[in-house]
């Protein structure tokens, strides 16, 4: 081996540097120094990824239109034996009206809510074992930590951080987040923990509810809508957040738990909304799915 | 840093562009991916491992730590800062350490970086359990990583393709330390004739 004395030397002080990032981020928590080099991180990396993403988007989106609408590919196939340009023309369009139509709900269940939303796309993704995202709008749009983000179907989380073009949004899914919720029709209330990353868990669901009340009817199909924090934030009141899968039966337990099924598709998403104004009223069940989910969603 | 000057120069340059371009891969592709059990493959891992491997241990272990460290500042990232910096910075010198034995068949470099990857798993694992980390609580680290090490293997035969590719182009037709791998680098030398 080459110059092993001076390898040594420069393993020895990366490890110690790492080791003493890690040491003085871990005891500062949310107060660390350390805390504005994340803030470096987002001015440096933002624009690079949102252009990662613009150039990404296309492909992603092609996947997703041929893996969605099974009948549209067929259709995109029939026109690609008549004419290529025809099919990507379809194609694009058929995105086009996706996103619209994305847009639109996201846009009508914040109408119905009385939310102020900034609408946003999900550029990036959070790895190892944090379930995190970046959107696309920062404090130049409004947007400050400690801000519900949604979707038309539901509740996604909250910002934890904002850059000024991109902000960092914790999901309900992650293991560290937990938020206040109420089921529909009736003042229980609990709360809802991320259950993090699923791996091979089989029949998990992402996010998990603990009633505080032991006695509290609860039942298979029951929605399930966000509290509403202390002066709405992080969390409004009365986003939608899923309904209830399983029921967990665990005796000698002072709370009981229940495994619930989100509206939103966590691993699937594009447009959001960030709530930068909460709504003056709570929108109570308003925002909720007008059909009952009279049979509830398995899985 | 590297062997000579001038060498070192161009080297450095293209392993910065490199791991840049996993980092920016990983945060916008990867990690979005609907794979299975919502666990991703480590492309900036596997580009530290492969770069350690054909690079000998100093490159190794300072790629991983700048990797690390960016990879903890880039903007999702939500985790004590200095994590994959450490993390890194131990498997690229683990994987360095290996980088001799490189040449002895062409298969090794594909098999190494599957081993790296498995060992930069259970340390960010080991790490995060050490800290308190209530996202990596025992139970979803028992049922994450064994999915996550899977990924790694099947991402890494194209990562170490892509990065010998990437980080050959300087350095023509001279295989230095552990960089001859047989089948790429004829490949390599005829494409660049």
């Amino acid at each position: 081996m080459r110059d092993t004395r001076r390898t040594r030397l420069v393993l020895g002080v990366l490890l110690v540097t790492s080791l003493l990032l890690i040491a003085v981020d871990h005891q500062g928590g949310e107060n660390s120094p350390l805390r504005g080099l994340r803030g470096v991180g987002a001015t440096v990396f933002g624009p690079l990824e949102r252009l990662a993403s613009a150039v990404v988007r296309p492909v992603g989106n092609t996947f997703d239109a041929l893996r969605d609408a099974p009948g549209q590919r067929r259709r995109a196939e029939d026109l690609l034996r008549e004419n290529q340009r025809l099919r990507e023309q379809l194609r694009s369009n058929t995105i086009d009206k996706d996103r619209a139509a994305q847009l639109e709900r996201l846009l009508g269940g914040a109408g119905l809510g009385g939310y102020k939303i900034v609408a946003a796309n999900v550029i990036s993704a959070g790895q190892g074992y944090e379930d995190t995202v970046t959107i696309d709008v920062g404090t130049l749009s409004g947007v400050k930590p400690e801000m519900t983000v949604m979707t038309g179907e539901g509740l996604v989380g909250r910002v934890t951080r904002a850059g000024p073009a991109t902000a960092t949004v914790l999901l309900a899914t992650d293991a560290s987040s937990t938020v206040g919720g109420r089921l529909e029709d009736s003042k229980e209330i609990g709360v809802i923990k991320g259950e993090g990353r699923r791996g091979l868990g089989v029949g998990a669901t992402p996010l998990r509810l603990q009633l505080f009340s032991a006695d509290a009817p609860l039942a298979v199909g029951q929605r399930v809508v966000t509290l509403g924090s202390k002066g709405d934030r992080p969390y409004v009141p009365g986003v939608p957040i899923g309904t209830v899968a399983r029921i967990e039966r665990t005796p000698g337990t002072l709370t009981r738990t229940a495994l619930i099924h989100p509206y939103v598709m966590f691993t699937r998403l594009d447009v959001v909304g960030v709530v930068v104004a909460p709504p003056k009223r709570d929108p109570h069940d308003a925002v909720l799915p007008t059909q009952p989910a009279a049979s509830p969603s398995g899985s | 840093m590297l062997n000579s000057v001038e060498e070192g120069r161009g080297g450095t340059l293209r392993s910065v562009l490199i791991i840049v371009v996993a980092i920016l891969l990983q945060v916008a592709v990867a990690n979005r991916l609907p794979l299975p059990g919502s666990v991703t493959p480590d492309l900036v891992m596997l580009t530290v491992v492969a770069l350690a491997l054909f690079r000998g241990e100093t490159v190794g272990m300072v790629t991983g730590f700048c990797a690390g460290l960016a990879t903890d500042l880039v903007p999702p990232a939500d985790h004590t800062i200095g994590m994959y910096a450490l993390v890194y910075c131990v498997v690229g010198y683990i994987s360095g350490l290996a980088s001799p034995e490189m040449d002895r068949s062409p298969s090794l470099p594909f098999v190494a970086v599957a081993l790296g990857a498995l060992v930069g798993n259970l340390a960010y694992a080991l790490v995060g359990v050490m800290l308190g980390d209530p996202r990596a609580d025992w139970s979803i680290v028992s049922r994450t990583v064994p999915l996550a090490v899977l990924y790694n293997v099947l991402a890494s035969p194209f990562v170490v393709w892509a990065v010998l590719r990437l980080s050959q182009r300087s350095e023509r037709l001279e295989p230095r330390g552990g960089l001859s791998v047989p089948g790429f680098s004829a490949r390599l030398g005829r494409q660049q004739r």
